[in-house]
């Protein structure tokens, strides 16, 4: 909330300071577009800022503005959506976690001639809404990915670790890894409080000792899940600092990057290529930008980009 | 002990109380009576402390005073027990009995209370002014409300108080808890103590009351002591006087 | 039986503690009952505070997001100016009492209820901390402190942990005993325990009879705040990271453990061991679920139903027994 008013406030001063400079509105608007940029991102989530950091460079890039915005409760999410529409945004770019409760406010956009982007999550859905192309990925096949790459190093009953009660697209991660290893267990933690996550691992682990594995979906989860100490191994969705620390030291085997900044990144600039000059990428389908895998072998390349936020 | 002389109360631009004078003295109940709205709380207000007056001069013990605080009253043996919030429902008879004035031993951070001696202390008190409690650790809420407006009397009187204020210690009772009240009163009286007995009831009033001062919008109507006034009379200017008179005859039925 | 508002909550404990040795194998070992006391003492030490602020009449819904306040406060300055971490505890503990302070001082000065006014600095702070942390950090959780100077005997203090035997003690379990001790004896045997009875049950009654009602309520919300920046402490120390939207949500868990315990929502009634044994209820159903092997979704479920619970227990303890 404090975020959209903040945004709110910034805009109005952008366009303020617009206006002020030349003397007349009209020139600016048609030199740069302005992009909407919607998520239904939970303020505070590492990850999020990195989808941030790539379209906002990517607005640096190809000189448009980028409106941010975004709400975890899917309705406030629409209705983001629909302000988007009626301050006559030149294109939208949002993630789709919720496509019914989004579908009447994409199918506006699109209906005002507005085109619209998907990123993040909705691959299934997008082109039914209407969006003209998707970033992100797929998260079962990336869950499956995982389930293999833990399969083949022996695990034979992981633990996926959901942070998040209810989000699809944390239960679909821990479906695909269930279709590699049949073994697959879930358990429910409560993402925002650490030595809660931990406790609660540490529970799970002292009743069944047979976990081999613990796939967390978020890059603190894994953090607080080496807290846990235990013998079974860690992978996890994601990727921060200290993950990529880890990983370098040995205490986490692999991240899977879903690459966040190339989502935002990618989002903003197709819609900037699509306006500027009719392109359609992804010849129709989904474009993937993951799984990607971090592991020790390729973990000293990919460290200075995550130092800098971008991965 | 305590003498008012032309005090008045003003918030802002109301005048609640004017020109006030009273008189407490040791071993003396002086009645103070009015209809609601008289000032009769006002007046609680500046002798507790809990309202400085604006006006007029306040002499206690011939020393000229501003009570600023309900600790100040305290400090200086005012002691006001008030219709409603005399008591903690929740807490023990004898937490209550010693609440603002614990018996505490030890330094800080180890200062401690003296439960033991507090709770003999209480229970002794009380049985002094014969008030009957069966367990000095029940909840005082449990109690009846004349039992609990004793309690506050005793309390009162147990910690030295010199004058004590009640404010409608009656109000609320039935006739024989209002008489158990009213002897407790008589009790505190007897002890040396001046009370100032704050009510809207002339008969009980006249029951226990040495002298009179009768409050109507603010202001004195009547001063009296005992022998100049009777019963009849003090009802009378209670209700209205003349005005009484006149809604008497309003609301004769026509012959 | 109206003096003892413990005692719906203890009989629910032990209901349910035999009830989880029942049904779960796990559960059944010393690591395992550890693990539960580390998870209740995370609780339990601010709920020590919630609790004691709920007899003297008051609620604290900013409690939760302070703790992570603390740490980022800590950290960031810290890792922004390069200075040992002492100094950045010290300036966290300053920046959580002045919250406190700033809490209190607005419900007594203002008249509004501390449910709103500390539903205001909740928002604020949970601002503030992604704010901030996004500003000196560029991302939104704090950097890693591990590797300044004074971990190691912060880390001592608020975070250590030894062995006995096969058993891992985590320091905030003891910690966690202490402070309900402190707060039993203040609460039932000195002054300041009579008078947060007092303007907890009754504040005016209280202010006349000559307690200091703003000094005794100022007192409580700065109790809160010290053993929040104390949790906050040992979540940095413990994780080197925190995550700057985390701890919401928790600010009702407190409330919850001292409900739970047998404190009365309205003040004026409730004791330490209730509140005690309120968070170790939490800590036992949490774990509890999950050593039963059963699917932890329905943990909110159970929690909302042990709340509804106590509070009917409470109410018919108290009617039987008047």
């Amino acid at each position: 909330m404090r975020r959209r008013v903040l945004a709110a406030g910034v805009a109005t001063l952008l366009l303020i300071s617009a206006c002020s400079e030349g003397g007349r509105a009209e020139p600016q608007q048609a030199t740069g577009y302005t992009i909407a940029f919607v998520t239904h991102e939970t303020p505070g989530d590492t990850f999020w800022n990195i989808v941030r950091s790539g379209a906002q460079q990517a607005a640096e890039d190809v000189d448009v503005q980028v409106r941010f915005s975004n709400d975890p409760d899917a309705t406030r999410q629409a209705v983001l959506i629909q302000q988007a529409v009626d301050a006559k945004v030149q294109g939208i770019a949002t993630t789709l976690v919720t496509p019914d409760a989004l579908a009447g406010s994409v199918r506006a956009a699109t209906a005002a001639g507005i085109p619209v982007v998907g990123l993040n999550a909705g691959i299934e859905r997008y082109r039914d809404l209407g969006a003209l192309m998707y970033f992100g990925s797929d998260e079962t096949v990336a869950g499956t990915s995982v389930g293999e790459r833990i399969a083949a190093s022996g695990a034979k009953h992981p633990l996926c670790v959901i942070h998040q009660a209810g989000s699809v697209a944390l239960e679909a991660r821990c479906a695909g890894v269930k279709s590699a290893v049949p073994g697959t267990e879930n358990l429910q933690v409560n993402g925002a409080d650490d030595a809660a996550v931990t406790s609660t691992l540490q529970a799970k682990l002292a009743q069944d000792r047979t976990i081999d594995y613990v796939v967390t979906l978020g890059a603190p989860i894994a953090l607080d899940a080496i807290q846990a100490g235990s013998t079974a191994k860690i992978a996890t969705f994601d990727l921060n600092k200290e993950t990529a620390d880890r990983i370098k030291d040995g205490k986490i085997e692999f991240a899977i990057d879903q690459q966040p900044y190339a989502q935002g990144y990618m989002a903003v600039t197709s819609l900037y290529l699509y306006l500027k000059n009719g392109n359609d990428l992804g010849g129709g389908k989904a474009v993937l930008t993951g799984p990607s895998f971090v592991d020790k072998s390729n973990i000293d390349t990919i460290l200075p980009y995550v130092e800098k936020n971008t991965r | 002990m305590i003498r008012l002389s032309g005090v008045g109360l003003s918030y802002g631009p109301i005048r609640a109380l004017h020109d006030i004078d009273l008189q407490v003295n040791a071993g003396e109940v002086t009645c103070v009576l009015g209809d609601n709205g008289a000032g009769k709380s006002t007046l609680i207000k500046i002798m507790s402390g809990l309202h400085p007056h604006t006006a007029g001069r306040f002499h206690i013990d011939d020393r000229e005073t501003v009570l600023r605080s309900p600790r100040d009253a305290l400090d200086l043996g005012i002691a006001t027990v008030y219709q409603d919030l005399a008591v903690v429902p929740l807490m023990p008879v004898w937490r209550n009995f010693f609440l603002g004035s614990e018996l505490t031993t030890g330094r800080f951070p180890l200062r401690r209370l003296r439960i033991r001696e507090m709770r003999g202390t209480a229970e002794t008190a009380l049985n002094d002014m014969g008030i009957a409690v069966a367990d000095i650790d029940q909840p005082i809420g449990t109690l009846s409300g004349g039992q609990r407006q004793s309690v506050a009397i005793a309390r009162a009187v147990h910690f030295g108080a010199r004058v004590l204020i009640l404010d409608e210690p009656t109000a609320a009772l039935g006739v024989h808890q209002s008489g158990v009240v009213l002897r407790y009163i008589a009790a505190a009286r007897d002890r040396g103590l001046g009370v100032v007995l704050v009510t809207h009831n002339p008969h009980h009033a006249h029951l226990v009351g040495d002298h009179f001062v009768v409050l109507k919008l603010g202001a004195t109507v009547l001063d009296a002591r005992r022998g100049a006034v009777t019963l009849d009379q003090l009802t009378a200017q209670m209700s209205g006087g003349d005005e009484l008179t006149e809604l008497a005859r309003e609301l004769r039925r026509p012959a | 039986m109206t003096r003892r508002p413990e005692i719906g909550a203890l009989a629910a404990a032990g209901v349910i503690f035999v009830f989880f040795l029942a049904v779960a194998p796990a559960f059944r070992s010393l690591e395992s009952f550890f693990t539960v006391l580390y998870q209740s003492s995370t609780i339990g030490i601010v709920a020590v505070g919630v609790g004691m602020l709920m007899i003297g009449g008051e609620f604290d819904l900013s409690a939760g997001v302070l703790v992570t306040s603390a740490g980022l406060v800590n950290s960031m300055f810290c890792w922004y100016l390069g200075v040992d971490l002492w100094a950045g505890a010290a300036l966290s503990l300053l920046f959580c009492l002045a919250v406190g302070f700033l809490n209190g001082w607005l419900v007594m000065r203002t008249g509004i209820p501390s449910f709103l006014i500390t539903l205001g600095t909740f928002f604020i702070l949970q601002g503030a901390n992604l704010g901030v942390t996004k500003l000196v950090t560029g991302a939104v959780a704090s950097p890693d402190v591990s590797a300044i100077d004074g971990f190691h005997s912060l880390g001592l203090i608020f975070s250590s942990s030894f062995e006995v035997g096969p058993v891992t003690v985590w320091g905030t379990v003891l910690w966690w005993i202490l402070f309900v001790l402190i707060s039993g004896w203040i609460l039932q045997r000195t002054r300041g325990g009579n008078w947060i009875h007092a303007v907890g049950g009754a504040a005016d009654s209280a202010r006349a009879a000559g307690v200091p009602v703003v000094r005794t309520k100022i007192g409580l919300f700065l109790a809160v705040s010290f053993l929040a920046w104390f949790v906050g402490m040992h979540n940095l120390y413990r994780f080197n990271t925190l995550q700057a939207g985390g701890g919401v949500g928790n600010e009702f868990l407190y409330i919850i453990a001292a409900v739970v315990g047998g404190t009365l929502l309205t003040g004026g009634f409730g004791n330490a061991t209730g509140i005690a044994i309120g968070a170790f209820l939490f800590g036992m159903t949490s774990l509890g679920i999950v050593y039963a092997g059963w699917d932890p979704n329905w943990f909110r479920a159970f929690l909302g139903v042990m709340l509804l619970a106590a509070v009917m227990v409470n109410l018919y303890l108290r009617r039987v027994f008047r």
